[in-house]
């Protein structure tokens, strides 16, 4: 089973210049490292804490025809939740043969998917300048009203980011993380939904070290999350998350552990909600990877 | 004289009612040819999207064949 796994899209920021332990630190604050994107400032607790779980079987071949060009068949066959009014949770199985192709280009990637129901999943990264990048996002169905489509133009300054968001409905976004000291950054966003009427705005901080991250985000709809990371060694880490809501007073505390060994990736979770997941990933050959996911 | 001040005020009525008339029905074609346009580049992006990604990957360099497009393997 090879999984596709999507290149990363952003960067890893540059060593500050007071890395050096021997020297005394020295902060120049006019040369800070770029943060990284907004919605990227949970990565490491999500990482960890957020595997792609899935029910059923999956089967994903990736074919590549070039260096850049790839086509990717992939079978699913497992059950899937449907909404209902009751409070019970109703499964159905469904089976499905997704056909999709990438084009991986150091200035332009362009990502498509469609089902066999006819919905199709298309992701657009096109960097038009050297800081300024475009994402658009859309996944569009035959059904009427049930399509959406997103696009971002992502501004990268020396030491700070900004995006605008605009959506279908009536959805505008934009946010703006700034660098404050080399561990430091916080940031702010700000949403308007025309078509439900709601805005709204939030703030974020992250502080980062070599051996942990620590984030915070808060915002208006009611949402606190805050999230800790700690590398405790080359190949162990362990993230805990915490998450808050003060409208609905929902609250969801999890913990959980990443393995990264050389042949396999096992990522565990405990959540407050009496809910335990385990994601193994293992090489098995190459090009050939195995997956075990359980909820 | 009754009857002519009526119909002066309905001329005048017809004449102010005439002009946002067409200002209302200008937006509204605006919104109209731009739903038109949305609705169909939605339709051109969907059946469209997936051959234009294999077009642009066929004629990247170094070009495959299209057996390696068709076979299974």
């Amino acid at each position: 089973m090879a999984t596709l796994v999507p290149p990363a899209t952003n960067p890893p920021p540059p060593p500050s210049p007071d890395s050096k332990p021997a020297e005394p630190e020295k902060v120049d604050y006019m040369d800070l490292p770029c943060p990284i994107p907004y919605e990227e400032i949970h990565r490491e607790s999500f990482m960890s804490l957020k595997p792609e779980l899935f029910e059923g079987l999956r089967f994903d071949f990736t074919k590549g025809l070039n260096q850049r060009f790839s086509l990717s068949h992939s079978v699913f066959m497992g059950p899937t939740e449907v909404p209902s009014q009751s409070a019970e949770v109703i499964k159905i199985p469904t089976a499905h043969y997704e056909f999709g192709a990438n084009f991986i280009d150091p200035k332009m990637m362009l990502f498509g998917r469609i089902l066999t129901d006819g919905r199709l999943n298309a992701r657009v990264k096109c960097d038009l300048s050297e800081n300024l990048t475009l994402k658009a996002n859309a996944q569009l169905t035959n059904e009427p009203h049930m399509s959406h489509g997103m696009a971002n133009f992502d501004y990268k300054g020396s030491d700070f980011r900004t995006q605008l968001q605009l959506g279908n409905g009536a959805l505008f976004g934009a946010s703006y993380i700034q660098s404050v000291t080399p561990h430091l950054a916080l940031g702010g966003e700000v949403f308007w939904a025309g078509q439900h009427r709601k805005s709204g705005i939030g703030y974020a901080a992250r502080y980062n070290t070599d051996k942990m991250v620590a984030t915070g985000q808060v915002a208006s709809t009611g949402m606190v999350a805050l999230s800790y990371v700690q590398k405790v060694s080359e190949k162990v880490s362990l993230a805990s998350d915490f998450m808050y809501n003060y409208m609905s007073r929902d609250v969801t505390a999890s913990l959980g552990y990443d393995y990264i060994l050389r042949q396999c990736r096992l990522r565990g979770k405990i959540d407050s909600n009496g809910c335990t997941a385990a994601f193994l990933e293992e090489r098995l050959n190459m090009g050939l990877n195995f997956i075990l996911s359980a909820e | 004289m009754a009857s002519r001040v009526a119909l002066k005020t309905k001329s005048k009525g017809a004449k102010g009612g005439a002009k946002p008339a067409d200002e209302r029905s200008a937006v509204k074609c605006l919104k109209e040819w731009s739903t038109w346009t949305i609705k169909k580049a939605k339709v051109i992006t969907h059946y469209g999207f997936i051959p234009m990604v294999i077009i642009i990957g066929m004629s990247s360099e170094p070009r495959p064949s299209i057996s390696q497009l068709l076979s299974p393997i």
